[in-house]
């Protein structure tokens, strides 16, 4: 394999991982965001309407508050924030504006949900993980995906930095 | 005569109606013994309804219907009833707001959280649920096996002291061969009929673990929740769904 086709195939992999990543937030922040009555699934309780999406925030705020991690005060702003800063980074990391810095975000977000799954996991807490919707327990699957994803953050937010550079050293020559 | 014999010849050989006798026979069997069965049933299903009430707490028109899936072993259930439960005993359920039910759902890695489930539901049979629950949850340190009171397991003395001594004696009769783990044992015990409903209703949710909670409201049910979760927070979703129209 030559240089530039070793270049060209890390540029799809960059490509890839950023949309996976991407695809990631966007499920992560709509499963947070949709109605979250379990019964009925018709295609009319999963449209997000302005009346659903303060008490999915708020259902949500409960998951959060769960993990036993923030105190009561904190637990709602975060709760609140969270699935748009989701939404923001899959819309971010789809466009790849800005992507050495959104993927940099992105890792370190990916990191932090890491550190929390390991901690309840090691806490032996019975809880739902809330990461894509409600209703998904938190187990060792749970702690396998996240390692995975933060891994992806990882190498994307590397390749991403790697791509610049070098355009930039191309761009010099 | 010919006519006649070879009508006798039909059915002794197999004539459609020497064959449908013995399967309506069977049928009719059947039917006999499902009606004589179903009142039986009705009447175990009647009983855990109304044993269920006797556990919940509040208005059962109540615009919220909360049920908790408890294992009283569990030290986050206790920091569940303490820090969440009571203060919206105090206030939601009070005010008729909320309907909250409790389910037992005893975990079998806990050792005496069956014996524990027994003793309320004794208690709750005689309509003293919340008095003896109460007890159970306010003094889980001292009687489950992460407490430091030795010898573990001992919960009678906490069910005594908050029943009047006629009422302790009654659910004393109650708890009559109610004592150990063992399916035989589970058997022989007549509080655990309603226990093992109560069990049955949660894996169908499934409960994967305790607390789990399960809020519906305006004809609507959420997921399932696990975990403790704090009334501040709880009370802000109760808000909004009490807000909705």
């Amino acid at each position: 394999m030559t240089s530039s086709s070793r270049w060209s195939a890390g540029r799809v992999l960059l490509l890839l991982g950023r949309l996976t990543l991407a695809v990631v937030f966007l499920a992560a922040a709509y499963g947070k965001l949709r109605p979250q009555n379990a019964v009925p699934w018709t295609l009319a309780s999963l449209k997000i309407t302005p009346a659903s999406l303060g008490l999915s925030m708020t259902f949500f705020a409960m998951q959060v508050d769960s993990y036993q991690l923030l105190p009561p005060r904190m637990v709602s702003p975060f709760a609140h924030a969270l699935p748009w800063i989701e939404l923001g980074l899959g819309i971010l990391l789809l466009t790849g504006f800005a992507l050495r810095y959104v993927s940099l975000a992105s890792a370190l977000l990916l990191a932090l949900f890491y550190g929390v799954v390991i901690r309840s996991y090691a806490l032996h807490l019975a809880i739902n993980c809330g990461c894509f919707g409600p209703n998904e327990k938190l187990d060792s699957w749970t702690l396998v995906r996240d390692g995975c994803l933060f891994a992806l953050g990882v190498a994307v937010t590397i390749g991403a930095f790697v791509v610049h550079r070098r355009n930039r050293v191309a761009v010099a020559a | 005569m010919n006519r006649d014999n070879k009508g006798n010849n039909e059915i002794s050989n197999g004539h459609p109606l020497r064959i449908l006798t013995p399967v309506v026979a069977a049928l009719a069997m059947c039917f006999c013994l499902a009606l004589c069965a179903a009142p039986s049933v009705a009447q175990t299903s009647a009983e855990w309804e109304r044993l269920s009430a006797e556990k919940s707490l509040g208005n059962p028109n109540a615009p919220i219907k909360m049920i908790v899936y408890d294992d009283y072993e569990c030290p986050v259930c206790d920091e569940l009833y303490e820090q969440t439960l009571r203060p919206l005993i105090n206030d939601y359920v009070a005010s008729g707001k909320v309907y909250l039910v409790h389910r037992d759902f005893p975990l079998p890695m806990h050792l005496y959280s069956r014996q524990a489930a027994r003793w309320v539901n004794a208690a709750a049979r005689i309509g003293k649920f919340e008095a003896v629950e109460r007890a159970i949850f306010d003094n889980q340190m001292a009687w489950s096996e992460y407490g430091t009171e030795n010898p573990k397991g001992i919960i009678k003395p906490f069910v005594q002291a908050a029943l009047t001594p006629a009422e302790f004696k009654r659910v004393e009769r109650l708890m009559q061969g109610c004592e150990g783990n063992s399916q035989s044992q589970i058997k022989g015990c007549v509080v655990d009929e309603a226990i093992q409903r109560d069990f049955a209703q949660g894996e169908l949710l499934p409960v994967r673990g305790t607390p789990t909670i399960v809020i519906s409201a305006h004809g609507q049910q959420y997921p399932p929740m696990q975990g403790a979760i704090s009334w501040p927070i709880l009370r802000q979703f109760f808000d909004q769904l009490l807000n909705q129209k």
